[in-house]
């Protein structure tokens, strides 16, 4: 051990600038794509949500004036009449993403894991809708919603008789029924939570089953701890694209009814007026960044809830 | 080597804020990616020996789909041919999102070479000059009745910048078998009031019948309720403003287009009109459709004989050319008078002939007798599709549709509003002056 030790010292220490380079050159092209594709959009559109840009000056937009500068915020803050709506709604369909639809989908998972008969064939059929897009997704709920034709009224009105509104323009409703369009379609998120829960040793498990816990018990206190970092993950992506939702709210009600998204009014401020307001537009969008970022944080505080309750706790005794 | 990569990245940025915000000639001014005005680069094609005119166009539908796109493919496809030996090979490319294609180059400061536009020119493209001015070459060739409505209502500042070979021309189609049921006549439907009692007669019937689809079928009756009086021409030849929305007029032509829809259900309320036309076309279950003369194609042969074109109450009818056919400015000479020949091809009688008899559409070019047409192909649906456009085109108001002066986000907020205002018990009043609000938010 000690003569290798020896030989390995002197090797680091000789090739160690060498090996830095051979790091760097291996990394350049990752580093070069991202710094492309993700940084230099990233700050275009940090710089140029401080700009005039708009069909007046689309090739050169031009930095407000500094006692303007925050001029599309304001806009966008205190003039632009879905804003608020839109950023409420976004940060709930976020939220349900981590505390709906993911207990939702760790359940199925949990379910799916079990060593029954046919469960491979359910696992099958349940993914085979996961694969439709979001797009057509729309258009089938369209058709779910209908007053005339679809199977939503008829239930509505076995508690409300004579019920013939269409759900989709009513405010509330319209809300909750464009959230059930797509928040239980979570086979992606199913499928990584139960190649994790397949991960999990045999060992552990019996070791668990011999010390008594066994079923939801195994499940709750062995399973889900040894898979956090994968619920977190999941947890991350569920909130953000909750957060991006768009294909929804253009097939469904187009924005109608209080149901416009963050996703929904940079289109509506870029490409549908006609005045291609690019800058107000950048400005809706590095909120939109800056909303995930706090996502992330905040799901990631979720999940060190329980550690940071315990250390409370036996710190305090 | 955390530094190493530290520097790495702060280098990279440190660029890309250069690069963001690099000046143009003026202080404070930065361009956006690939901002610089660019010009229309020629693309050889595959033999590398000739140069390319693309020309992007939105028939890219199955012929099972849409037989209409087969016909108009065809046409391009003709002249293709015809030109296959010219120094310009001219390549029609069907692609569904023209606007987004239109808008992103337009953002990087070039334009399509030839574009069948859909929606709005952007005003970005004219301030830039990307767009070549079409009226010298029209003028020069006297295709001014080829052009017909594109020559007048197409003008800005001086230069026609599109021409769309189609006009879309909107009134209403009404089922005649549906509203006798309800007891309403012809005559009914010829000012607003008798019309708005009229829906409400037939909502009365009950059962499967309906009045119309509500939500983006409104905004358009909303616009001709706006075209039968004097002050609403006055409004819908402006751009929209505080005044607007403020007037009475534009609450007066709201609220009544609201109230009716509340009649009518909103059951029979949608976004987007389709959903609900197989409801009037195919299963005769809706009295009134607001939708152009081009619907004369999707009529079921067992209703054509009950179901009629006619104008909007007050004798209104809407006809706007809308955008068409551009093409990029800067290019050399050959590609530019290729694109100019096929504008000159498509307004072209034979192929007006053509959009008239296979697409059913209302042909842009002025010298051709629809009437005569259709006898002579004997087509019923040809024949109630020139019966469409003869009554739209004879309208004592004829008006362009405001919807592209106005904006789409402004005939979302409009349209979203009518539609909300489309449940029972919702608040009209209130909901418009929310709207107003929105609007004045929107323009701002």
């Amino acid at each position: 051990m000690k003569k290798q030790n020896k030989k390995a010292t002197p090797r680091r220490g000789k090739l160690g600038m060498d090996r830095k380079i051979f790091i760097v050159l291996f990394l350049a092209p990752t580093l070069i794509a991202f710094c492309t594709f993700y940084l230099y959009p990233l700050v275009t559109v940090f710089f140029t949500s401080f700009c005039k840009w708009d069909y007046t000056n689309i090739t050169k937009p031009e930095f407000w004036d500094w006692d303007q500068l925050f001029n599309n915020y304001k806009y966008i803050f205190e003039t632009y009449p879905y804003f608020w709506e839109a950023l409420r709604n976004s940060t709930v369909w976020a939220l349900l993403g981590v505390f709906f639809q993911i207990p939702v989908a760790t359940l199925i998972a949990l379910a799916f894991s079990r060593k029954v008969r046919g469960v491979k064939v359910i696992r099958n059929i349940y993914i085979i809708p996961c694969m439709i897009s979001s797009a057509a997704l729309g258009m089938i709920f369209l058709q779910l919603y209908s007053p005339l034709y679809g199977v939503v009224n008829p239930v509505i009105s076995l508690f409300k008789p004579g019920y013939s509104e269409n759900i989709l323009l009513q405010k509330g409703t319209a809300f909750w029924a464009m959230t059930a369009a797509y928040i239980f379609f979570t086979g992606t998120t199913t499928l990584m939570i139960l190649g994790n829960i397949m991960a999990v040793s045999e060992e552990v498990r019996e070791a668990a089953t011999l010390d008594g816990a066994s079923g939801l018990k195994q499940d709750f206190y062995i399973t889900l701890p040894m898979i956090k970092n994968t619920l977190k993950t999941v947890s991350i992506l569920a909130a953000t694209s909750g957060f991006l939702l768009y294909n929804e709210v253009f097939f469904l009600t187009r924005g109608a009814a209080g149901t416009y998204s963050i996703s929904y009014v940079i289109r509506e401020l870029a490409i549908t007026s006609p005045r291609t307001q690019f800058g107000r537009a950048n400005s809706v969008a590095f909120i939109q960044i800056i909303a995930g970022m706090l996502i992330i944080l905040f799901v990631n505080l979720v999940y060190e809830l329980p550690s940071l309750w315990k250390r409370m706790v036996g710190g305090s005794k | 080597m955390k530094k190493i990569i530290a520097l790495f990245l702060a280098l990279v940025m440190a660029f890309g804020m250069v690069a963001c915000g690099g000046s143009n000639g003026s202080k404070g001014e930065t361009s956006a990616p690939g901002a610089e005005t660019q010009t229309n680069a020629p693309v050889t094609d595959a033999k590398g020996d000739a140069e390319v005119l693309e020309f992007y166009h939105g028939y890219y539908h199955e012929e099972s789909e849409w037989p209409a796109a087969k016909v108009m493919r065809d046409i391009y496809d003709e002249f293709v041919a015809a030109h296959a030996d010219g120094p310009v090979v001219f390549k029609p490319i069907a692609v569904e999102n023209r606007a987004e294609i239109v808008s992103a180059q337009v953002a990087g400061g070039s334009f399509p070479d030839m574009v069948d536009m859909d929606g709005t020119i952007p005003q970005a493209a004219l301030s830039q000059k990307l767009i070549l001015d079409l009226k010298p070459y029209i003028d020069e060739n006297g295709l001014q009745e080829a052009v017909g409505l594109n020559y007048t209502q197409n003008v800005i500042d001086g230069g026609i910048y599109t021409v769309h070979d189609q006009i879309e021309t909107r009134g209403l189609w009404v089922n005649m078998d549906v509203l006798e049921k309800a007891g309403v006549t012809a005559d009914d439907l010829k000012n607003w009031d008798s019309f708005t009692a009229a829906m409400g007669k037939v909502t009365a019937v009950g059962g499967d019948i309906y009045g119309y689809a509500a939500g983006q079928g409104s905004l358009k009756m909303m616009y001709a309720y706006l075209a039968s009086t004097e002050e609403g021409r006055a409004i819908l030849a402006t751009p929209i403003d505080t005044n607007v929305i403020d007037s009475e007029t534009f609450a007066t032509a709201f609220k009544t287009i609201a109230k009716m829809d509340q009649v009518n259900g909103s059951q029979y309320t949608t976004p987007d009109v389709g959903n609900l036309m197989a409801d009037f076309n195919q299963n005769g279950k809706a009295a009134v459709l607001s939708n152009g003369v081009w619907n004369a194609s999707g009529i079921a042969p067992e209703l054509t004989e009950k179901i009629h074109p006619v104008v909007f109450p007050g004798n209104v009818a809407m006809a706007t050319a809308g955008t068409g056919l551009s093409i990029a400015s800067g290019m050399s000479e050959e590609r530019t008078a290729l694109a100019l020949e096929f504008l000159k091809y498509m307004t072209s009688p034979e192929v007006q002939t053509k959009i008239f008899l296979g697409v059913q559409a209302n042909p842009c070019n002025t010298t051709l007798d629809l009437n005569a047409l259709a006898k002579e192909s004997g087509d019923p649906i040809v024949m109630k599709l020139a019966e469409a456009c003869s009554q739209c085109n004879g309208a004592e108001t004829v008006v362009s549709d405001v919807s592209y002066k106005w904006g789409g986000d402004v005939g979302n907020a409009i349209t979203n509003a009518l539609m909300e205002c489309a449940n029972a018990g919702t608040d009209i009043d209130a909901r418009f002056e929310q709207l107003q609000k929105e609007l004045i938010a929107l323009i701002g």
